[in-house]
C-alpha cells in the first residue's frame, strides 16, 4: 500500500478481516447468495433467520466509504495485552451502503460529527522487534481522505 | 400452567472485586439460609439452577472450570438426595436467565421448589471480553484486540447517538447522566448491602475524569464481588411457605436480534441501512414477551430495577420499557420522578451504580429489591407509593437480555 513501507514484516492484526498484502486493501466480508445478507467478518454460514441457510455465503469487498453512526473517544491506556491501543483515540461505527455497520479505529479523535463521510484506510496499529502490526481505520473524507 | 412465586431471597454485602473468597462455601450459606428462612431443608427441594461465573483461571488446560458449575457443587456441599442442578451462563443478564429457567420448570408443573443461585467475582479493573485462544472465531470479541473497543465504548456511543438523535448537546446527555448518577448515589448510602455509599452531587460526577466520551468515570459502575439465592416455588406451595408470597407473572431471556442497529457489545456488525429496526429493538422485544406473558402494559409498572452499568443504561431503559418519546424520559429523571417519592420509582437499591457490578449475579440483588419493596420491607428506601407490579430488566454481553416482572400476590 503507498504511504505504508518498514524494513520490518507488516501483519495484519488479525488475518482475514482486509486484503494484505494489496496496493489498495478493502475489508473482507461475506453476502449470502440466497438473501444477500452481508457479515463482517466474514462467516460460513448465513445470519438472516428468514433464509433457508441452504447455501454457503461468498466473499466479497466491503466500500470504502461510509457515514459515522456514531463514536467514543477513549481516554486511558489499555493494559497487557492490548496495550498498543494508546489513548486517547477514536472508535467508530461506520455505516456502510451494504447495509452493516461497522467498529473500526478512527484516525484522529478531534473534529469528528456524526453523519460525517469516512474512509478506510489500512494503517500501522504499533510494531515490536520483529514486525509492523497492521489494523483498519477509518478517516473524515472532508480531511483528504488520500493516503500519503 | 401452574402459577409461580417468589418465597424467599438473601443475599451478600457486595464488595470489592478480585479478593479471593470460597465461592461455593459463600453460596451454600445463602442457600441454606433462603431455604431455612421459608422452614425447609436442602432435602425438601427439586433442583438448583446456579449462574456460572467470570472469575479467571490460571492455567490454559482447565477447559471445564469449578466456576462454571456452582450448582454442583453447592448441590454437594448443603446435601441433596441427588436433584437436578443446571449451570447457565448470559453474561450480565446470567441470572435472570437462570431465574426464567427455574421460573419455566415450576410453570411447566415438573418442579414444585427451584433454588435458583449465583456468584461473581470478577478480575479488578476494566473489564476485558476477549477469546480463548482456543476459540479463533472472529466475529466475537476480536474488537478489543483490533480497534480497542472495550465495553464503555459502547455504550459512549449509544449516548452520543442518542443525543444525536433527540437534537441535543453531549453537555445535556451528560449532565443526565450525572443526575443519575447523583440520585442513585443517594439510595446506596442507605442500602446496607451496597459496596459504595457515598454521595455524589452532579457536580462530582462531572469533575471525574472522562474515560469513554461522553462517560464520566462515575457513570460507569465497577465490579464487584457478591451473591445471592431465590426460592420459587408453585404458587399452592408458596401460599403455604409464605403470608407474603410474590407472584411470577413474567420472565423472559433475550439475544441478538437480526437487523438491530445498535452497536452490540463484544460485536464488530450490526445492522444498517434499510436493514435496521428501530435501535435497542432487540432490548425491548423480552420486556414485550414479558409484558404480554403477564398481561399488562407499560402503565402497569410500579417500581423498576434496571441493570445500570453506566448511567445511560437507565435512560435507555426508560425510553424502551416505557415506549415513550424521549424527551419524556428526560423529564421524567429531571423533574425527580424516578425517586422513591416519584411515580416510577427506579434503582431504589442504589443500583449496579451502588453495588458495583457482581457480573453474574447482579440480577438476584434487583429481584432482592423487588422483594423487599413489594412486601414493603426496603426501610429508609421504601417506595412512597402503593406497589403491586414491579419489573427487573439485565443487559448482557454478547446479546444477552432478560427481564422479570413480580406482582403482589396476598
Amino acid at each position: 500500500m503507498r504511504g505504508l513501507s518498514s524494513s520490518k514484516k507488516m501483519i495484519p492484526i488479525v488475518e482475514g478481516l482486509f486484503e494484505w498484502p494489496s496496493e489498495s486493501p478493502r475489508l473482507i466480508a461475506s453476502r449470502c447468495p440466497l438473501c444477500g445478507s452481508v457479515q463482517f467478518p466474514k462467516s460460513s454460514v448465513c445470519n438472516n433467520p428468514d433464509c433457508t441457510h441452504d447455501a454457503t455465503p461468498e466473499e466479497i469487498k466491503l466500500s470504502e466509504e461510509g457515514i459515522l453512526y456514531s463514536y467514543d473517544i477513549h481516554m486511558y491506556d489499555l493494559r497487557e495485552p492490548f496495550s498498543y491501543h494508546k489513548a486517547p483515540y477514536a472508535i467508530g461505527a461506520i455505516e456502510l451502503p451494504e447495509g452493516i455497520i461497522i467498529l473500526a479505529r478512527l484516525t484522529r479523535y478531534e473534529g469528528l460529527k456524526i453523519g460525517m463521510r469516512m474512509r478506510l484506510k489500512i494503517d500501522r496499529l504499533y510494531e515490536d522487534d520483529e514486525n509492523v502490526y497492521l489494523t483498519y481505520f477509518f478517516e473524515p473524507v472532508e480531511d483528504g481522505g488520500e493516503e500519503k | 400452567m401452574t402459577e409461580s412465586a417468589v418465597v424467599s431471597a438473601t443475599i451478600t454485602g457486595w464488595k470489592s472485586a478480585g479478593e479471593p473468597e470460597p465461592a461455593a462455601e459463600i453460596l451454600a450459606q445463602l442457600a441454606v439460609k433462603t431455604l431455612r428462612s421459608a422452614g425447609l431443608r436442602p432435602a425438601d427441594i427439586d433442583a438448583i439452577i446456579s449462574t456460572t461465573s467470570a472469575m479467571p483461571f490460571d492455567h490454559p488446560s482447565f477447559l471445564s472450570t469449578p466456576a462454571q458449575h456452582l450448582a454442583h457443587r453447592v448441590a454437594g456441599k448443603i446435601g441433596t438426595h441427588g436433584i437436578v442442578s443446571m449451570n447457565v451462563s448470559g453474561a450480565c443478564a446470567s441470572a435472570a436467565a437462570a431465574f426464567a429457567i427455574a421460573d419455566s420448570m415450576i410453570k411447566a408443573g415438573r418442579f414444585k421448589k427451584v433454588l435458583v443461585l449465583g456468584y461473581d467475582n470478577s478480575p479488578r479493573g476494566f473489564y476485558y471480553s476477549f477469546a480463548s485462544y482456543l476459540d479463533t472465531d472472529t466475529m466475537i470479541g476480536y474488537p478489543l484486540k483490533v480497534v480497542g473497543a472495550v465495553n464503555p465504548t459502547y455504550w459512549a456511543m449509544w449516548a452520543r447517538r442518542r443525543a444525536y438523535e433527540t437534537g441535543k448537546s453531549i453537555e445535556d446527555i451528560k449532565e443526565l447522566m450525572a443526575t443519575i448518577k447523583a440520585t442513585l448515589s443517594q439510595y446506596g448510602a442507605l442500602n446496607p448491602y451496597a459496596r459504595y455509599r457515598k454521595v455524589f452531587t452532579v457536580q462530582d460526577v462531572l469533575a471525574s475524569p472522562v474515560v469513554d466520551d461522553p462517560l464520566h468515570l462515575y457513570m460507569i459502575s465497577a465490579v464487584s464481588r457478591g451473591g445471592g439465592a431465590v426460592l420459587i416455588t408453585d404458587m399452592e406451595t408458596a401460599r403455604g411457605l409464605t403470608d407474603k408470597p410474590v407472584k411470577i407473572a413474567a420472565s423472559t431471556a433475550g439475544s441478538p436480534m437480526y437487523g438491530e442497529p445498535s452497536p452490540r457489545l463484544t460485536y464488530f456488525t450490526t445492522a444498517g441501512g434499510k436493514n435496521a429496526k428501530p435501535p435497542f429493538a432487540e432490548w425491548r422485544k423480552p420486556i414485550e414477551d414479558a409484558y404480554r406473558m403477564a398481561g399488562i402494559t407499560a402503565e402497569d409498572i410500579d417500581i423498576m430495577e434496571v441493570h445500570d452499568t453506566s448511567a445511560f443504561h437507565v435512560i435507555n431503559w426508560i425510553d424502551q420499557a416505557m415506549g415513550w418519546e424521549r424527551e419524556e424520559t428526560d423529564k421524567l429523571i429531571r423533574s425527580g420522578e424516578t425517586r422513591r417519592n416519584g411515580k416510577l420509582p427506579i434503582n431504589l437499591s442504589g443500583g449496579t451504580s451502588s453495588f458495583g457490578e457482581a457480573v453474574y449475579a447482579q440480577a438476584l440483588m434487583m429481584i432482592y429489591e423487588l422483594l423487599l419493596q413489594l412486601r414493603g420491607q426496603a426501610g429508609e428506601r421504601q417506595a412512597k407509593k402503593d406497589l403491586k407490579t414491579g419489573m427487573l430488566t439485565a443487559y448482557g454481553a454478547y446479546g444477552s437480555y432478560g427481564t422479570i416482572i413480580l406482582e403482589k400476590a396476598w
